[in-house]
């Protein structure tokens, strides 16, 4: 546990690292480092992104299955990494 | 009426002959069955007109069905609504219940046809209708024995047709005669036996037998005596009206896509669920299952948030205010500690950090390096750190990133080692260089993927001075220690199960620094157990070790005892060696460094503290093959080129000299300034490159283009000792561990070397030396 901990620490600590996010498989995120109406956000989004990822992934051959999301914008990327039961999102600006 | 006969004629034939007064008492043979009797009159009246086979005259276009036979099954309309008879039709239905009523059939019929005989009165009204009927059914009371209604439809119906005749008092009076006859049995329907019987059945002869019996039956069954034919008649209920009220069917639109994945998955888990011992049942159970497990999730939910808050105290990260909703308890620390989420924490951590660190890595893997489109780089920058390209011409470091953490901060770097199967792992031993007080030091095993953090902390009790990794096992570390024991790591496993074996209980453990490890890979000799690969350690108690990894820790045997040489040279008693220097051994001497020949496995060369490089070999532990020696400085590095297999450079006190194997002195000595040089390496990637910590600069020696002075000189960060230098293969950097902990990677940049020729240009070199 406290080995998970220091690992998100670090995570967050590491330069351009906007936020984290875990969401559990019912949507409702659990832990984050941002505030509550953006996590909303991002968390009900996202995991739609994901359902419609998964479902490409899975649908072109149902033995595949997605195991990590990269969205690059212009002003960031959100790094996903699906799972059965959570979310893990993390919002990192871009290195300059 | 019905006939109890079974077939239903639809057609039949009515002879014309027949008397009104016929009583016989047979019932009516005009088999019109299966019309309801009360609107029988007219119906049974119409078709009488209209079926009469061989008249093609039907007033009503009907669209005629032949059966399978070529007889005609049209089905029997219930109400036959004709020209010229539309304005008695309702007539008739009064005059049919009216006799229905009555209850008799032929009356029905007599007056059926009273009722047809007075169609002929086209337009005439009901009330004369119903008064000619009157009238007409008066006279007929005496016939109510008639069974048999003689008819002469078509005649009367072409004179209805053509000729409107208004009724008079005489034709009422006349008397006609009308004769029915049954026509011949019409089979409308005959489905033969379905039952087919094999020709080799058992009882094949006794069931066409019976089929027999049974068709002489029914043909004998015409005009036989036995059979009298009968009919019955069934009421039919009157039908009731009854309401019944039902609670509003709720409805609920559902949509559902069927995708691939989805059938998938449910294919997958109903073949799954009979091997599973909870589920016997097919999907819908385990889909229930997993709605209760689900529900027992949500159920739970309140207390792991009463255990995300506690973990507020630690301050670590911000918790969430997740007012007026349960969470779970037990899906926390689940979620948490489970094998995924770390796995998914490790690879992203690794993802972020690759982002930062992405144009370095690139470069060092000599991928082109993308800039980052959406990047905020200033121009200033930019520009300038193109001049800086132009300028750097010649051969210089570029600095690319540091590995370092919170962890080594401040630790001196002992030892590095690559891994020999993974090229991006990297082990390192930092250790606080204290002779007098061995303090624990660690070993961290870094990932290129991961510059920010170790990837595996071990901490050992003594202090480091050498690793290795194995090259057939490629998980297993070897680790040299400061206080004589030897230790073989499993990288692959957490912390405190690591060390699989350590010589500490050895009876032939060194008792002095391990000054290096190194494993072999064994072919000729026999080893006691294990696989093809051995450990051999040099220690400052002057013996050289082999160890194998046996099951219950390390077996050590000792190859070779390195003597110390007397001042006195005296005579050996060696048979076949080749020493020059002749020497008696007695007192051990302290060795510093090895290597393994990289060819050839037997081969080893050992440095000693006295300055003697001693070859020796693997079969022969009494003696050494050759001895050089230049100074009584001790050696200490040692190198095979990886390139040219008889050439070998040492570096010493002060300076470095490259040796070539058949020479007792050596080739070249290598000096730039007069500091200690620490360690040298050759490049593994260009052989004429070697590189050598001297003091506090690293020195990149190009024996191609200047044998003097070195190439590349680079100096320390100023307090800063470097201690430990790596080349890595195939790419052109540099890793410099320091005393600060940092192990830094720098890109050898401008070398004007070429990559090819590569044996022949050092021994070019050293001719031409």
């Amino acid at each position: 546990m406290a080995e998970v901990e220091e690992t998100l620490k670090r995570i967050q600590g590491q330069k351009g690292v906007q936020g984290i996010i875990i969401v559990n498989s019912e949507g409702i995120p659990i832990k984050t480092t941002l505030d509550y109406p953006s996590t909303v956000q991002y968390a009900g989004l996202i995991q739609q992104l994901v359902m419609m990822a998964r479902s490409t992934v899975r649908e072109i051959d149902p033995q595949n299955d997605l195991t990590f999301l990269r969205v690059r914008s212009k002003k960031n990327e959100i790094m996903i990494a699906p799972d059965k039961d959570y979310f893990l999102i993390v919002i990192q600006n871009p290195s300059d | 009426m019905q006939n109890t006969k079974m077939y239903t004629p639809a057609k039949q034939t009515k002879k014309t002959t027949g008397v009104l007064n016929n009583s016989s008492p047979r019932s009516m043979n005009n088999s019109v069955s299966g019309v309801p009797s009360s609107i029988l009159v007219g119906g049974r009246n119409s078709i009488l007109k209209r079926l009469e086979r061989g008249h093609n005259r039907t007033p009503r276009k009907t669209a005629r069905m032949l059966g399978s036979d070529g007889k005609e099954i049209n089905p029997l309309a219930m109400f036959q609504a004709e020209l010229g008879v539309v304005p008695s039709s309702a007539g008739r239905f009064f005059l049919g219940e009216t006799f229905f009523s009555s209850g008799s059939d032929h009356m029905k019929s007599t007056s059926s046809f009273t009722v047809h005989s007075s169609s002929s009165f086209v337009g005439s009204s009901l009330q004369s209708n119903m008064s000619a009927i009157a009238s007409l059914t008066n006279e007929s009371e005496d016939s109510s024995q008639k069974l048999d209604i003689p008819i002469n439809p078509p005649e009367v119906l072409k004179e209805n047709d053509n000729i409107e005749q208004t009724v008079t008092e005489e034709m009422l009076d006349e008397v006609a005669e009308i004769c029915l006859t049954e026509t011949d049995t019409i089979s409308l329907l005959d489905i033969p036996s379905s039952i087919f019987v094999t020709e080799d059945a058992d009882d094949a002869g006794v069931i066409k037998e019976k089929n027999n019996q049974y068709a002489e039956l029914c043909k004998n069954r015409i005009g036989n005596d036995n059979y009298l034919e009968e009919s019955a008649q069934t009421f039919s209920g009157a039908p009731k009206d009854k309401h019944t009220q039902s609670d509003k069917i709720a409805k609920e639109d559902k949509g559902m896509i069927a995708t691939t994945w989805d059938i998938y998955d449910s294919f997958f888990d109903q073949n799954k669920s009979p091997d599973n011992d909870k589920d016997d049942y097919t999907e819908s159970s385990v889909g229930t299952s997993k709605d209760q497990e689900k529900s027992g999730e949500k159920s739970g939910s309140s207390s792991s948030y009463t255990v995300a808050t506690d973990s507020t105290d630690r301050g670590s990260l911000f918790e969430l205010e997740m007012c007026g909703r349960s969470l779970n308890t037990e899906l926390d620390p689940q979620l948490i500690l489970s094998e995924s989420f770390r796995h998914s924490l490790f690879v992203m951590e690794r993802i972020v950090v690759g982002k930062i660190f992405q144009p370095k890595l690139a470069a060092y893997r000599q991928l082109p390096i993308l800039k980052d489109p959406d990047s905020t780089a200033k121009p200033g920058t930019e520009e300038q750190s193109e001049e800086g390209e132009e300028s750097a011409s010649s051969p210089s470091l570029e600095y690319l990133w540091a590995f370092s953490c919170e962890l080594t901060k401040g630790c001196n770097i002992t030892s590095m080692a690559w891994n020999k199967i993974n090229p991006n792992i990297l082990a390192v031993a930092y250790g606080d260089f204290d002779l007098s007080n061995c303090k624990p030091s660690l070993i961290c095993c870094w990932s290129l993927k991961n510059p920010m953090w170790p990837e595996r902390v071990f901490h050992c009790d003594s202090w480091v001075t050498s690793l290795d990794f194995s090259a057939i096992n490629p998980s297993q570390l070897a680790v040299g220690m400061y206080d004589g024991t030897l230790a073989i790591y499993d990288v692959q496993r957490q912390n405190n199960n690591a060390r699989i074996a350590d010589s500490s209980k050895c009876s032939e453990r060194h008792l002095h620094p391990v000054w290096q490890v190194n494993w072999i890979k064994e072919e000729t000799l026999f080893l006691r157990e294990g696989g093809a690969e051995a450990l051999i350690s040099v220690s400052a108690d002057g013996r050289i070790t082999m160890w194998s990894l046996l099951n219950n820790g390390l077996g050590g045997r000792d190859l070779m005892e390195l003597k110390s040489t007397q001042n006195t040279k005296k005579k050996r008693k060696a048979a076949g060696t080749k020493t020059k220097t002749e020497c008696f051994l007695s007192v051990l001497t302290r060795g510093l460094c090895l290597d393994i020949h990289p060819t050839d496995s037997c081969i080893y060369l050992v440095g000693t503290s006295e300055g003697l490089i001693h070859k020796c070999s693997l079969s022969n532990s009494q003696n050494v093959l050759e001895t050089y020696q230049k100074d009584l400085c001790p050696v200490n590095h040692i190198e095979w080129s990886p390139f040219s297999s008889d050439v070998f450079l040492s570096c010493s006190s002060d300076q470095i000299q490259l040796w070539k194997q058949d020479y007792f002195t050596p080739v070249f000595s290598f000096t730039s300034t007069q500091e200690v040089v620490k360690t040298i390496r050759w490049s593994p990637n260009w052989p004429t490159i070697f590189a050598a910590i001297i003091g506090r600069q690293l020195e990149i020696w190009d024996l191609d283009s200047n044998i003097l002075a070195p190439t590349i000189v680079h100096h320390a960060a100023p307090g800063v000792k470097l201690m430990s230098l790596l080349f890595t293969t195939g790419t052109d950097c540099v890793f410099l561990g320091d005393s600060d902990g940092q192990i830094t990677v720098y890109q050898l940049k401008n070398l004007s070397v070429g990559k090819g020729e590569k044996v022949e240009t050092l021994d070019d070199v050293i001719q031409h030396i």
